[in-house]
């Protein structure tokens, strides 16, 4: 039941951290986010080091988010174009934002700022999909019942967007936008990720959903698609430079993540794009309330290991 | 004349008293503190839990006896919470615990408050209350910090299970084998590897009269040394290693579900 990790210097019950494993690369493959800002704090609860637990968590997304995208390319989506393009934008502001903490850092106080900054975030994220959805859900019901199909929002199209140069086709979304758009809102959400040092997949969905108008569906298999190389980057850089990747954590996380993600793909499609949008809502909006718990608490012991979120 | 002195009878008394004298002088040196620890080696393969240790010796009867399992001193760096604008808990400086031992484990015949007075327990750096005086804290602009960090110290030292005082926890047998003690330690897993020193001493009429030493050696084999050793020494090749088969399990259970025709 138990092993032992030959980096993080402790000893785990794997049947848990396989648990672990499958319950957060279940949501991967549902809601195409990597779940980093679950499964960090939950391995640190089971006594990962916070560095340990960050660095590792990433080499593990990348078997669930290579699983999730393999599957969702087999349904059709995934759109390769503008993962590419947000992946783009989101490796430069990922070098941005480094940059930016450091200078934050330097000033000092950054840390509260940065905090607060993640939990409004998380909060304003999932308040907006939350309500929207419901919106969205209560209108369905009601054009069903009329039997009238109402105008898809999602045509209505932004002048300002409209006028930028480099207009692309982006097929499998089925919309046209900048190639700028992408490659912008790409680097915005890399900038915000690296300071907030998460992966940035709890942003990047509903940036695809509201301002790239794609849909759901297809926000998942795309969101993954671009985890998988941000978290083969992180998972690289880590190893190198911090020695904080635990292989046979990570291997022990993806037997349970790979299932997962595969579970939640096929319950995925099972769901409605606002069903999925109202679950992810309700999942980052409770995964708010335990931080600010936390904020607001003082912890039982005052001391701890540096790292984590 | 040298040969008629060693025959006469006044050198026989002489050496029966000299026999007997030393005879007498042994007496302690037969009940002397001695130590062992059993295993004294801990291998660390990936089945390992933390070990079960016997720590057992000879010692006189009338002493109380304390055991320490320490390691050397070292340097820690610890986050500490404080609160934000009055509101919110933070991860706001950093603290360093100087010459703090990575594990203490202490056990006793007797509580140690009664076997020993204060200053003998601090010159001995015998229990929590003598660390205590010992381990400084600093800052991170090296001013010493208020004393309350060394209780949260203790708080999450104990928490990972390596600092641990059982007092009467030694037990003492009388037979044909002498006189002997044994305590059993349960050894966590959480204390990384090195080399551990377990202490003994004897205490009689408030005063440390004799010490026995023994070394425990915690140390990775096979393919977690082989892996810690690859993670520090070839970290691309480890990094690239990592991401290779995390990708490859990936694919490969998103090839198998294909197969059996579960997703579509």
């Amino acid at each position: 039941m138990y092993m032992y990790l030959p980096i993080a210097l402790t000893s785990v019950n794997y049947l848990v951290v396989m648990g672990l494993g499958l319950a957060v690369g279940l949501l991967s493959g549902l809601f195409g986010v990597g779940g980093g800002f679950l499964m960090t704090p939950l391995l640190m609860m089971v006594g990962i080091p916070p560095t340990i637990a960050a660095a590792t968590d990433a080499n593990q997304i990348v078997a669930a988010s290579a699983s999730g995208t393999i599957s969702h390319w087999r349904l059709g989506n995934v759109d390769f174009k503008m993962g590419l393009f947000l992946l783009i934008g989101g490796f430069v502001g990922g070098a941005a934002g480094v940059q930016v903490i450091k200078i934050l850092r330097a000033t000092g106080g950054a840390d509260f700022l940065i905090k607060m900054t993640y939990v409004v975030m998380l909060g304003g994220v999932g308040s907006f999909m939350f309500v929207e959805s419901l919106n969205a859900m209560r209108k369905t019901r009601k054009a069903s019942a009329t039997a009238a199909s109402a105008a898809d929002p999602r045509e209505k199209k932004g002048g300002f967007f409209a006028s930028l140069p480099m207009q692309t086709y982006f097929e499998k979304s089925g919309v046209t936008h900048s190639a700028l758009v992408p490659l912008f809102l790409g680097t915005f959400v890399g900038v915000l990720a690296a300071i907030m040092g998460v992966g940035g997949g709890f942003l990047m969905v509903p940036v695809m959903i509201y301002m790239l108008r794609m849909p759901m569906h297809v926000v998942v298999g795309t969101s993954l698609f671009q985890i998988l190389f941000t978290c083969i980057e992180v998972t690289y850089l880590q190893a190198y430079s911090n020695h904080t990747v635990d292989f046979i954590l990570a291997i022990i996380l993806l037997v349970g993540s790979v299932f997962g993600a595969q579970i939640g793909t096929v319950l995925g499609r099972k769901l409605h794009g606002d069903q999925l949008k109202i679950l992810l809502s309700i999942i980052v909006l409770a995964v708010t309330v335990k931080i600010v718990l936390e904020l607001v608490m003082e912890p039982a012991i005052l001391l701890s290991y540096a790292g984590g979120h | 004349m040298k040969r008629a002195i060693m025959n006469s009878p006044r050198f026989f008394m002489a050496m029966a008293l000299a026999l007997f004298g030393l005879a007498t002088l042994s007496v302690p040196a037969a009940q002397a503190l001695t130590c062992s620890v059993t295993p004294d080696t801990i291998p660390i393969t990936f089945s390992y839990h933390g070990a079960q240790l016997a720590i057992t010796g000879q010692s006189a009867s009338t002493d109380d006896l304390v055991v320490t399992i320490t390691s050397e001193p070292v340097d820690t760096a610890l986050k500490n919470y404080e609160k934000v604008g009055g509101l919110v808990w933070m991860k706001k400086g950093s603290l360093e615990f100087k010459d703090a031992p990575r594990v203490y484990l202490l056990s006793s015949t007797a509580d140690l408050s009664r076997i020993l007075d204060a200053a003998e327990l601090n010159r001995n750096l015998l229990g929590f209350d003598a660390l205590r005086g010992h381990i400084r804290i600093e800052d991170s602009k090296g001013n010493p910090a208020d004393g309350k960090w060394f209780d949260e110290y203790l708080k999450f030292k104990k928490e990972e299970n390596v600092y641990d005082m059982r007092e009467g926890a030694i037990v003492r047998q009388h037979g044909e084998k002498g006189n002997t003690y044994k305590v059993d330690v349960a050894w966590p897993y959480q204390a990384p590897p090195g080399i551990y020193t377990v202490n003994v001493v004897a205490v009689r009429n408030g005063k440390v009269v004799e010490r026995a030493s023994a070394n425990i050696e915690v140390k990775s084999t096979g393919l977690v040394a082989a892996l810690s050793k690859m993670a520090f020494d070839q970290a691309g090749l480890y990094g690239v290693m990592a991401v290779i088969v995390a990708l490859l399990a990936g694919l490969g259970v998103g090839a198998i579900f294909k197969k059996g025709g579960g997703s579509h």
